[in-house]
């Protein structure tokens, strides 16, 4: 209840929905549908070869054509999109499921753990991230999915860590976590019932700018061959077979391409959308001309006419 | 402003260690079989084995490994490659030129482009061409970089081929030839981004009390903006740099494999699908060595450019 009475209040300076969020949301919903039903969308198995059918055009049985061993390249799009948003989001969750409780034990509690962590945080921080994750995949193995989502997800702690940190140590200090205290609630109720709240919206903001580079680097691994392999449609990978036929067939390797900026682009611009809607610092006051308008509008909705 | 530098200076050295053991580390957790990596999968009898052993330090403990890898570091001897059979230093001292002169290449684009077009976006805040350029860079920074050089690479074989696509030339300038589309596939991101810091960055300084004290003063708009406004916002702008350069060291490996360069990054991504790990070890150890020099660097000049950053 409470919850929904603070957002109808934040609705009377700002709204979520503008032009861009909704357009990247459509965007972002369109592919996630595609995503989700690809089994029912579409019209051919991502990995059968019909080697007679191998390089054709756009055809009536083919939407957009066919790649080197006859796979129907709209199916392996559709596919594609699952490979890469599983992935993306299973980077995304593993950063999370260490990133937040680490941040928030050494924000809270401080002392010789906090330094401990910090300081590891620092060391994974002089790393250029790819190159942390190529070190780590090349330590657990390369060649296999799973291998690369854990590598990748580690490369996103130390950030998130360290965000929920700093935002933990400015909760800490309220007067109404001294309350709580005062209540004799423990910690870790504390901590997880009443910081997390608060500094949540953050988070979020963070983990959608997150998710789109994590779809990047997962992309930029299997086009590597390190990440998401041969046979499964994943669009990194797409990319990556599609390069060697560059001059005879370009749409293999643009149309994955694209697919990968449509994803990134609207999860950018509906990270920026959360992040004006969220923060009320960032959120502009109406101006004078537009509150007047504001409150004209809702004086007449209510049946007044003129209010002195 | 002594202490300030050495202090970062004891910082990086100890990072450094640390940051060795753990490569050293990861990289031996690889499930396959070294030897098998140098045969290339021959079957071979026990005495070969124990010899490739000793020729490869491999008899050693672990530790006996990492500090003759670390020593020779000191060296200049790194090791010697399993696929290739070759010392690593050998291996890098002819791929070494054409790293360094992309990712130099590089960054000179983004100096150039990114600050400048950052700045001007800011000074005509919401003008046409701010909004063009917010756009653009939106796009620029959601493509990866192998997807820029593959349009780059159309681009220019079928339409207008003015650049070669592949390969190096012979000396640094004829290089500059070849290495332009790469470097522009690897700056393009990095140049969105930077453009993004700075615009934002440039918006803030210019909303701040100082600057309407300038303008009051009746001091010129190129004067507030270039003198006044860019210096306050030069800090940020700097860390985004560096930044640029540790995901330029990244980048550069998808780059070279795109554009088939025979470059450090190529050797990179070619030693971890072979588990080559002397060289695996090596060439990330030496991109982390030169982050971190970067980073000193910004480090060092933040305590120039601003008094109060020595303090602490």
């Amino acid at each position: 209840m409470e919850k929904k009475k603070a957002f109808s209040a934040k609705r009377n300076t700002g709204t979520l929905f503008t032009i861009p969020v909704v357009i990247s949301l459509v965007i972002l919903c369109i592919i996630i549908f595609c995503a989700v039903f690809a089994p029912l969308i579409a019209p051919y198995d991502p990995v059968y070869q019909d080697i007679s059918a191998a390089h054709s055009g756009s055809t009536e049985a083919h939407i957009l054509g066919t790649d080197s061993v006859g796979r129907d390249l709209l199916s392996r799009l559709f596919y594609g999109g699952r490979t890469t948003i599983v992935g993306g989001l299973a980077i995304i969750s593993l950063s999370i499921l260490l990133g937040l409780p680490i941040g928030l034990f050494c924000g809270y509690y401080g002392g010789i753990i906090d330094s401990i962590f910090m300081r590891i945080c620092d060391i994974l921080l002089s790393f250029p991230s790819m190159l942390l994750a190529f070190v780590l995949v090349a330590g657990f193995g390369r060649g296999s999915m799973n291998n690369a989502i854990i590598a990748l997800g580690v490369i996103y702690v130390p950030g998130l860590a360290r965000l929920v940190r700093s935002l933990t140590l400015v909760e800490k200090n309220k007067i109404y976590v001294e309350a709580l205290r005062s209540m004799c609630y423990s910690d870790l109720r504390i901590m997880f019932v009443h910081i997390i709240p608060n500094c949540i919206s953050s988070v979020i903001i963070q983990l959608t700018l997150d998710m789109g580079y994590a779809v990047l680097d997962l992309a930029g691994m299997s086009f590597l061959g390190f990440g998401v392999q041969a046979p499964t449609a994943d669009w990194g990978n797409m990319l990556n077979e599609g390069r060697g036929y560059l001059m005879q067939q370009p749409m293999l390797a643009i149309l994955p391409g694209l697919c990968i900026i449509a994803l990134v682009v609207s999860l950018n611009i509906f990270s920026d959308g959360l992040y004006r809607y969220l923060e009320p610092q960032q959120r502009k006051l109406p101006t004078f001309k537009k509150y007047d308008r504001m409150r004209e509008k809702a004086l007449r909705k209510a049946g007044v006419k003129n209010d002195e | 402003m002594f202490r300030y530098v050495s202090k970062r200076v004891i910082q990086l050295v100890i990072v450094f260690f640390i940051v060795s053991i753990l490569i050293f580390a990861v990289v031996r957790m690889t499930p396959l079989d070294p030897i098998a990596s140098i045969s290339k999968g021959k079957a071979m009898s026990e005495e070969t084995r124990l010899a490739l052993m000793r020729e490869y330090d491999l008899d050693k403990s672990w530790a006996g490994q990492y500090f003759s890898w670390i020593g020779g570091l000191f060296r200049g001897d790194l090791g010697k490659s399993f696929q290739y059979r070759e010392a690593v230093s050998d291996l890098l001292s002819v791929r070494y030129k054409t790293s360094v002169q992309l990712v130099a290449m590089s960054t000179v684009m983004i100096v150039f482009l990114a600050i400048p077009l950052g700045v001007i976006s800011a000074a005509h805040k919401n003008s046409l061409l701010d909004q063009t350029l917010t756009v653009t860079s939106l796009v620029f920074v959601s493509s990866p970089p192998f997807f820029t050089g593959i349009l780059l690479m159309l681009l220019f074989t079928m339409v207008w081929p003015i650049f070669p696509t592949f390969g190096t030339g012979s000396d640094f300038w004829s290089n500059m030839k070849y290495l332009f589309l790469p470097s522009v596939s690897l700056a393009a991101v990095r140049i969105a981004l930077s453009m993004r810091i700075t615009r934002s960055n440039m918006v803030e300084q210019l909303q701040a009390p100082y600057i309407q004290t300038a303008t009051a003063k009746g001091l010129s708009r190129r004067t507030i903006v270039y003198k006044h406004a860019l210096k306050n916002a030069a800090i940020p702008i700097m860390t985004v740099t560096a930044l640029d350069i540790s995901g330029m060291l990244g980048g550069s490996v998808l780059v070279e494999k795109v554009f088939s360069l025979n470059g450090v990054g190529s050797l990179l991504a070619d030693s971890i699908t072979k588990s080559d790990y002397p060289v695996t070890q090596s060439i990330t150890l030496i991109m982390v060595l030169v982050f971190m020099l970067c980073n000193l660097f910004v480090d060092i000049m933040y305590g120039i450019i601003d008094p109060r950053v020595r303090l602490d």
